[in-house]
């Protein structure tokens, strides 16, 4: 969790010109903003452009962060956020994906999500360890719904309270729950199929 | 959908709860209520188990590493300035000039890219360029040289020392060309001169006898033929011309 008073501090001296101060908030939340823009947009050069240019609509309306209205890294998320829906928007890779309403097509529909689940593969916490299991799981993650994809990243990835996805993603607690819950089941399921195509 | 009854968890309510449930801070009554739903619904249990599998996935994905020089391509898009360095933010003087420089440094950020910085380049080697043809140049330059006359002047000055330099380089190269080409007129005059005193003193002769002087190919070689000839007297290897102290030579000359 982020020392308010103490970021407050520094985008103040960052308003006052403070080269030293600018620097200091980039090497503290590049990071953070790198990962979210990779694991939304899926590829390095993409998210290299993004966190570039969330830090640059950062650094023009750093003036207009309050400190009153919540924390500063809840802001940095909310511009990320915003840029990376444009992305998205602009490079039209807006593609087919199921959720857990559409209705599963031939020989799926015969089965339960409880009879696709035991076949998963790899134990989740034993597969991670390996690279290719990590790109299967960030395979997976492109092929949710930009809104679940957002919501599991922000909650599951950047351990975000669901109250501050809420105010970044500007709905109510219940609805990020519940995308939170879908991104989750529907993520397992992708990967239940693709450990299935392989086995 | 199953929780009808009293004091069961229906459906939804087992929906609004997972996120706490994964979350581990359901206790008590609740969480038996829950537990109770996911082992009796078939469709609630088996999303329970999507869910959490789902969640250990992304949990056990690792932070992507961002690239090496990120920060620094970062803070040059932004603030325009390069990477602190302890050693540098040490003088006061270099701060003094970031200072300076900082309201500047959007300008210098789309100076330092690469297609303008060539750009700039260019301009200024065709700027040098002109300067050089105009006779000014910067090391030597003066107020009085900016002057539209002065300037005027240099050029004209530039155009008729390049026109004389020219003129003078194509003169000397045809004086040399004449010159060549008389000599060459005088040794071809002298060629002919000797031919024709050559022809008068020898009478040609007959082609076809030259001819057979030229061919030797149906004759044999004339040193075979030196060879076998018998009329010469045979000189020993080692013999000396003095005939008295060589019985061999006596017997055959006798």
């Amino acid at each position: 969790m982020e020392d308010t008073q103490a970021v407050a501090a520094l985008v103040e001296r960052c308003l006052g010109g403070d080269a030293a101060a600018w620097e200091e908030i980039v090497r503290q939340y590049h990071r953070r903003i790198y990962s979210v823009s990779y694991r939304f947009a899926g590829s390095a050069e993409d998210a290299e452009d993004l966190t570039q240019e969330v830090f640059i609509k950062m650094y023009r309306t750093l003036k207009s962060y309050d400190v009153s209205k919540g924390a500063f890294i809840t802001w940095v998320t909310t511009i990320a956020r915003n840029l990376l829906v444009d992305h998205f928007r602009r490079s039209k890779h807006d593609r087919m994906t199921d959720s857990l309403e559409s209705a599963p097509s031939g020989d799926q529909d015969a089965l339960t999500l409880g009879e696709q689940l035991p076949d998963l593969g790899p134990s989740p916490d034993a597969g991670v360890q390996t690279q290719e299991t990590q790109r299967a799981v960030h395979h997976a993650l492109q092929r949710l719904s930009p809104e679940l994809r957002e919501a599991v990243i922000l909650r599951d990835l950047q351990d975000m309270e669901y109250r501050e996805i809420a105010q970044v993603l500007r709905v109510p607690e219940g609805t990020v729950k519940s995308r939170i819950n879908r991104g989750r089941a529907e993520l397992a399921r992708h990967l239940s199929r693709t450990y299935k195509q392989v086995s | 959908m199953h929780g009808g009854h009293e004091g069961e968890m229906d459906c939804t309510r087992f929906e609004a709860l997972l996120s706490e449930a994964l979350d581990g801070t359901l206790s008590g009554r609740t969480l038996a209520g829950f537990q109770a739903h996911a082992a009796a619904c078939p469709d609630c249990g088996p999303m329970l188990v999507a869910v959490r599998a789902g969640m250990s996935w992304l949990k056990a994905l690792p932070e992507a590493e961002p690239p090496r020089n990120l920060v620094r391509n970062i803070l040059i898009a932004t603030s325009g300035a390069e990477v602190a360095r302890p050693a540098t933010s040490a003088s006061p003087w270099r701060d003094r000039l970031r200072e300076w420089t900082q309201p500047l440094a959007p300008v210098f950020s789309a100076i330092s890219h690469p297609r303008f910085a060539l750009s700039l380049g260019m301009a200024f080697f065709s700027v040098t360029v002109l300067l050089n043809a105009a006779g000014l140049h910067l090391t030597s330059l003066r107020t009085a040289d900016l002057r539209p006359s002065a300037i005027q002047e240099n050029l004209a000055r530039t155009y008729n020392e390049t026109t004389a330099r020219a003129v003078k380089y194509y003169e000397n190269i045809r004086l040399v060309y004449e010159i060549e080409s008389r000599v060459q007129e005088i040794r071809n005059a002298t060629r002919e001169e000797d031919r024709q005193e050559q022809r008068k003193k020898e009478p040609e002769k007959p082609r076809d006898r030259k001819y057979r002087d030229d061919n030797t190919s149906g004759r044999p070689d004339q040193k075979q033929e030196r060879y076998s000839r018998r009329d010469e007297p045979v000189v020993l290897a080692g013999s000396s011309l003095d005939s008295a102290a060589n019985p061999m030579c006596n017997r055959r000359d006798a």
